[in-house]
């Protein structure tokens, strides 16, 4: 692993852009998105994955490692499989006024109870917000929903 | 956590590759440029698509043509405060190294291993020291059995590039990440798993 320093002109998505056709099409919401869920993360990288065997001379080289390991990674640690359901969890986290990083450790570790999600994202708590815990257990009740679906 | 990034970067196409499609060829070379590689904005595992590609004009004395490209990558970002699900790499007097197979830098030092605890050499492994937490009558053991150790980021830190080192130094590392493993949720998941719900008439 090195480190390299290129000129960053974005740090997050523009709202702006056109869908590349090449590109995984999951959602408005998701390309405006500047955090990704393992969810997310793993349909692009399963998408990308044939892109990358054409391209690269030797597979088992170690550019290909850390994208196969990576895909591996987000795949394990991923309760959402199917693209209908990874767009229904962001819709439903989307709803209740939650910063991207919070969306996305929810959407990433599916708390079971409002207890267990606040403390997994405590800022969820912090004074000023409306975060019941009601508010909390309906929504992961909605994201129980889907999983079941899949 | 995972996130997606924009940046502008000037690519270089070797001559060898000149005759792939323009785009197959920059992204090859963004790969080779960016795969597995710490940015400041985290370590970058996937080239996600090219926005704008301009120039691919050849320099005096280079056979490659230069392009100046803006392009999205998918990178690993840690964050202070985020909960990371991780597997057990290995662990020495000093603390626990966990892994996620992409990344492998995650250090849980002593400190933040839950107490009372204690380190003790491991019988199945002669190298290695493992970490025992004793909690009332029982201890759990942290090492490879255990499936999924959720950790909570504490720091992130980003060493200097050595100018020398010794042949036998460790693989440089350019991000590492330290957490801590000492709270409600925490640790191996088995642990929470065979706890009883608590009534909330407890409260």
């Amino acid at each position: 692993v090195r480190i390299r320093f290129p000129s960053l002109v974005h740090s997050a998505m523009s709202g702006e852009e056109e869908e590349n056709a090449a590109e995984l099409k999951i959602g408005d919401e998701f390309l405006k998105a500047k955090c990704l869920m393992n969810c997310e993360v793993s349909l692009i990288l399963e998408h990308k994955y044939e892109q990358l065997q054409q391209v690269s001379e030797d597979p088992m080289n170690q550019v290909s490692q850390v994208f196969e390991k990576s895909l591996q990674y987000v795949k394990r640690f991923s309760r959402y499989k199917n693209p209908d359901a990874v767009r229904q969890v962001r819709e439903i986290l989307s709803r209740h006024q939650l910063t991207e990083f919070e969306l996305c450790v929810l959407g990433n570790l599916c708390p079971e109870t409002a207890e267990e999600a606040v403390a997994m994202v405590p800022s969820l708590k912090t004074k000023g917000r409306a975060h019941s815990d009601e508010a909390i257990e309906k929504m992961l009740n909605d994201l129980s929903l889907v999983k079941r679906f899949e | 956590m995972f996130c997606l990034s924009e940046l502008e970067d000037t690519v270089r196409v070797p001559p060898s590759d000149l005759n792939l499609p323009l785009e197959v060829a920059i992204k090859k070379a963004l790969q080779k440029l960016f795969l597995d590689k710490v940015l400041s904005i985290g370590l970058c595992v996937a080239i996600y698509g090219i926005k704008s590609i301009e120039g691919g004009f050849v320099l005096p004395g280079d056979g490659a043509a230069t392009y100046k490209v803006v392009f999205r990558i998918v990178v690993f970002r840690p964050f202070v405060g985020e909960v990371i699900a991780a597997k057990f790499k290995e662990s020495d007097s000093n603390g626990l190294r966990l892994t996620l197979g992409f990344f492998e830098d995650v250090y849980v030092p002593a400190p933040l291993i839950p107490t009372p605890n204690r380190c003790e050499p491991d019988p199945y492994n002669r190298n290695q020291m493992r970490w025992v937490w004793k909690y009332g009558d029982d201890e759990f053991i942290i090492d490879d059995s255990c499936q999924q150790i959720k950790f909570r980021v504490e720091n992130i830190s980003y060493p200097p590039v050595p100018t020398e080192r010794a042949e036998d130094a460790k693989p440089f590392a350019p991000m590492v990440v330290t957490g801590t493993i000492d709270d409600d949720g925490l640790g191996p998941v088995s642990w929470w798993e065979a706890c009883a719900p608590i009534s909330d008439d407890e409260d």
